[in-house]
C-alpha cells in the first residue's frame, strides 16, 4: 500500500461535492470553444489574480509565490463554493490551522485570539472573493456564472470527492511564509 | 459633513467589520454603526432606527440584499437614504437590478478604502 492509499483508507469521514450546470445541457458558451491547455491557462491566471487581488486589498498581505507542485489531499481549513451556469464546479481553499488564524486576524485587523467561527466566516468570505474575482475575470467567456455560498470545513479526518470529470486547476501560493493552496475542477460541457 | 449614521448589512460577522473599518479608513466620521446578518434584521432595525447610509451585500440568506432594497421603499426612516451594494456578484446584470431596485450605488468584493471613499462620498454630498 502506498502512501497515498494509506492515507484515503484512514479517513473516517468522505466528504462528496458537486456542483452541476444549472443551465441547458451543451452550453453555448464562449467556454466551451477554448482549446484545454488555453482554457487551463486561463483559468490558472485568473485564478492566481483573484487570489492575489484579495488578499492584497481584504486581508493586507500580498500573496508570495510557490513552486510547490503537490498539493495535499487535505488541510486544516478547507473551504469550498460551488460554481453553475456556463462554468461549472468547485473551488476550494484550503490551508493550515495557524495561516487560518492569521488570515482570520488579520481580516478583522487584530492580533487577539479569533474565534473559530470567525476564522471559519473569514475563510467561507475568502473563498467566495476569490470566486467572485475569478469569475469576474472570466466575463468574456462565462459570462452567466452563479456562485453558491460557502461551506468551510475543519479538521483533518475527511477526504474531498469533488464529483467532475474535466479541468483541475491547482494553484499553490504562500501567505506569511506558510503553503495555502487553491483548486478548480470544473466539469467539461 | 456630519458624523455618520450607518447600517451595514451582510450574513458575515468578519466582512461587516471589515466595511466599518474601511469606511474609517476612507476618512469618513462614523458617529454609530448598525449590524444585521440579513434582510429581515435589516428592514427590523429601519422601522426603528434612521440612518445616513445603508451598505448591504446581495447573497445573504432569509432576505437578500436585492428584497431589502424593494421592501425598503415602504419604509419611512429609509426614505432618501442612499443604498449601496458590497457584493461579489458584480456582473452587468446584478448591477442593473440592484441599481433598478433601488440601491444607489455598487461596490464590488474585494475592495479598498479608496473605493469606499470614491463610490460613496459623492452620494452623500449628493
Amino acid at each position: 500500500m502506498n502512501s497515498e492509499q494509506k492515507d484515503v483508507s484512514s479517513k473516517r469521514v468522505q466528504l462528496i461535492f458537486s456542483a452541476k450546470s444549472s443551465g441547458p445541457a451543451g452550453s453555448s458558451s464562449k467556454l466551451a470553444e477554448l482549446p484545454r491547455e488555453e482554457m487551463a491557462q486561463r483559468f490558472t491566471q485568473s485564478l492566481d489574480n483573484a487570489a492575489s487581488e484579495v488578499f492584497t486589498m481584504m486581508v493586507g498581505t500580498p500573496l508570495g509565490p510557490s513552486d510547490q507542485a503537490i498539493h495535499p489531499r487535505v488541510a486544516d481549513y478547507t473551504a469550498m463554493i460551488g460554481l453553475a451556469g456556463d462554468l461549472c464546479g468547485v473551488l476550494s481553499f484550503r490551508c493550515g490551522n495557524n495561516s487560518a488564524m492569521l488570515i482570520a486576524g488579520k481580516m478583522l485587523g487584530t492580533d487577539e485570539h479569533v474565534s473559530d467561527e470567525c476564522v471559519r466566516d473569514a475563510l467561507g468570505e475568502i473563498c467566495n472573493m476569490v470566486a467572485g474575482s475569478f469569475k469576474g475575470q472570466l466575463s468574456d467567456i462565462a459570462e452567466k456564472c452563479m456562485l453558491s455560498v460557502p461551506t468551510v470545513v475543519s479538521g483533518k479526518d475527511y477526504y474531498l470527492y469533488p464529483l467532475v470529470d474535466g479541468l483541475r486547476i491547482q494553484v499553490s501560493k504562500t501567505f506569511e511564509g506558510a503553503l495555502i493552496w487553491m483548486t478548480l475542477d470544473v466539469h467539461s460541457n | 459633513m456630519n458624523a455618520l449614521r450607518v447600517l451595514i448589512v451582510d450574513d458575515s460577522s468578519v466582512m461587516r467589520k471589515i466595511v466599518d473599518r474601511s469606511l474609517r479608513q476612507a476618512g469618513l466620521e462614523i458617529k454609530e454603526v448598525f449590524e444585521a446578518s440579513n434582510g429581515v434584521e435589516a428592514l427590523a432595525r429601519m422601522q426603528q432606527t434612521r440612518v445616513d447610509l445603508i451598505l448591504s451585500d446581495i447573497n445573504m440568506p432569509t432576505m437578500d440584499g436585492l428584497e431589502l432594497v424593494h421592501q425598503l421603499q415602504a419604509v419611512e426612516n429609509a426614505k432618501g437614504v442612499p443604498i449601496v451594494m458590497i457584493t461579489t456578484e458584480a456582473g452587468e446584470a446584478h448591477v442593473v437590478q440592484a441599481l433598478s431596485c433601488g440601491a444607489r450605488g455598487y461596490i464590488r468584493k474585494p475592495f479598498s478604502p479608496d473605493q469606499i471613499k470614491e463610490r460613496i462620498i459623492p452620494l452623500l454630498q449628493g
